[in-house]
């Protein structure tokens, strides 16, 4: 008995040490400057301004690298960030203690895999608005907002993205440079992705198809390590 | 030492009986191929099986409360809406196409008449959304489960965890339609070597084999596959069919080959419900108009069937019905598990 217990405190400090805390934090910005929905912000000094209203959307296939290789994969790897809720923009990666990287990969969207997996919880729970329901399917990317120039009712503009099936499979692949450092920060700057849209024809994607696909090859743009 | 022994035969004889003589939840009927369901993900239990027939009877998934699934999919008619060419869902909106029967579901790969949906955990999702059936979410609808002391009661039995998730939720319906096997039929009898078919049976059977098993293959009387079957496109409803979800070009105008098992019950078919009779929807393979571009390759050469040869495959039709699945309490509406809490609301 006496053994069983001093081998399981001598494991103890094995275990808090085989583990360590990253974290996470995604910010969204317009220009550098904070991203407040429901609030006027301009894509570029000559346009209109636009309104956000909704920004939510699936991180996932955390990797770590160092020199190329992978050092460090995320298990279940899905984080659904939702602007409105803070919470969700960060969160902590649970690496082997000194671990050493220099790159970040991950995914914008849901892998194919997961798209035909029948029903799933925590972050893919399709009570939280991202999955579609008329066809299966996770959404990718959900952007809503108003601009004056959407010849639509309210001036509304909607952008679900996702879909699973190729050739229209928008899963999006990033690669970003990182410190090594505890607290990794990714700025998401908005403009970038909202750059030479046309939103007099551009008001909606709502299905599956080439418009979303080519939609999600803005997201290779948009994010960075640089605040 | 000698009684120690006696009591453990008896302890085991015991034993055995009593495992041998539960039902499974579920089995592979002999001869059927594997299902399609991943059942690893989404471990049957009875408590689950449970809660899954108390959502499938509940109002509780409708905007209104007033919509259940067995609105449109009752058990006697085997899962199908009876009378119906389309079915009435909340407000009386009329929907756009037949409600399909519901059975042997473990080994659909896709469903709707579309194969729109990819996964059976996923299927319950789209009635109720769809604005003229439950026209709910599932997020409200989980909102109110958690209000619910039934379904709060019946979620901790389950799951020792009485919070209630889309999840669980969209599992537990899968979980009672999972059990919906119809297995034991008069066919399936003589398959079984248990029955023998009259002679009219036999030869609709030979005939049914020769024109109609390419796409309605046994046992599940499905390939599970979609084809354009000929039918003259209805002008109101304009119904694509799968192209409406692809967009290929080969797919436009065709639907889910769907099951012919209880297709006594199942009238009216199509997917839009334009035959009552079997009669009918014998007629209309005998007299496909051969310009439908899509039409199935199986069809381009016209099914020839005498008068006397269509009495025989309806014979042999008949012999699909499976009273034991139709009448099995089951599958009924829980009458005791809602005596306290109507409906379960």
């Amino acid at each position: 008995m006496r053994f069983i217990l001093c081998f399981l405190i001598g494991c103890m400090p094995l275990c808090s040490v085989a583990q360590n805390d990253i974290s996470i934090s995604f910010h969204h910005q317009i220009h550098h400057q904070k991203l407040i929905l429901n609030e006027r912000s301009r894509i570029s000094p000559q346009s209109d301004s636009v309104i956000i209203t909704t920004l939510k959307y699936y991180i996932s296939s955390i990797q770590l690298l160092w020199q190329g290789k992978t050092v460090f994969r995320e298990s279940n790897s899905h984080h659904l960030l939702n602007i409105e809720e803070s919470k969700s923009c960060t969160f902590p990666l649970h690496t082997p203690k000194n671990i050493h990287f220099d790159q970040m990969e991950f995914c914008v969207g849901i892998d194919s895999i997961s798209n035909v997996s029948g029903a799933l919880g925590g972050d893919l729970d399709p009570t939280l608005g991202m999955y579609w329901t008329w066809q299966s399917g996770y959404i990718n990317f959900k952007l809503e907002g108003i601009h004056p120039k959407c010849p639509s009712r309210k001036n509304e503009f909607q952008f679900h993205i996702g879909g699973y099936q190729m050739p229209y499979y928008p899963l999006q692949e990033i690669k970003l440079s990182i410190p090594n450092k505890k607290q990794i920060d990714i700025y998401l700057q908005l403009e970038k992705l909202m750059a030479n849209l046309d939103f007099k024809t551009q008001k909606s994607i709502m299905i599956p198809g080439k418009e979303a696909m080519d939609f999600s090859k803005r997201f290779t743009q948009m994010f960075s390590t640089a605040q | 030492m000698r009684k120690g022994i006696i009591y453990i035969a008896l302890f085991s004889f015991f034993a055995l009986v009593s495992f041998t003589s539960t039902e499974p939840l579920f089995h592979v009927p002999s001869g059927w191929p594997k299902p399609s369901y991943d059942f690893s993900k989404n471990t049957l239990s009875q408590d689950k099986i449970n809660i899954g027939r108390a959502l499938f009877y509940s109002p509780i998934l409708s905007k209104d409360n007033t919509i259940s699934c067995a609105s449109c999919h009752l058990s006697f008619t085997g899962f199908a809406h009876t009378d119906h060419d389309l079915s009435h869902g909340i407000d009386g909106k009329i929907g756009k196409r037949n409600a399909p029967a519901l059975m042997n579901l473990a080994w659909g790969k896709t469903f709707m008449w579309d194969g729109r949906i990819n996964h059976l955990d996923m299927q319950a999702l789209a009635p109720i959304s769809d604005s003229n059936e439950m026209n709910e979410n599932i997020a409200h609808v989980v909102e109110k489960l958690n209000q619910s002391n039934l379904f709060k009661n019946l979620f901790y039995s389950a799951y020792r965890d009485s919070l209630i998730t889309g999840e669980r939720t969209l599992k537990c319906i899968t979980q009672f339609m999972l059990t919906l096997v119809s297995a034991n039929s008069k066919y399936d009898q003589v398959m079984r070597h248990e029955d023998t078919f009259s002679s009219q049976e036999k030869n609709g059977y030979l005939l049914f084999q020769k024109n109609c098993a390419s796409c309605h293959t046994e046992p599940l009387f499905t390939n599970n596959q979609f084809a354009n079957n000929g039918l003259q496109q209805d002008t109101v409803l304009l119904d694509n069919g799968r192209y409406a979800i692809t967009h290929i070009a080969s797919d436009s105008l065709t639907f889910k080959v769907p099951t012919l098992r209880n297709i006594e019950f199942t009238y009216p078919y199509m997917h839009d419900g334009r035959f009552k009779k079997l009669s009918q929807v014998l007629n209309h393979y005998t007299s496909i108009p051969q310009h439908a571009s899509t039409l199935d390759s199986q069809l381009q050469k016209p099914i020839q069937l005498s008068a006397n040869d269509k009495v025989d495959v309806i014979s042999f039709l008949l012999t699909l019905t499976d009273k034991e699945f139709l009448y099995h309490p089951k599958f009924q509406y829980p009458k005791k598990l809602f005596s306290q809490s109507p409906n379960g609301l």
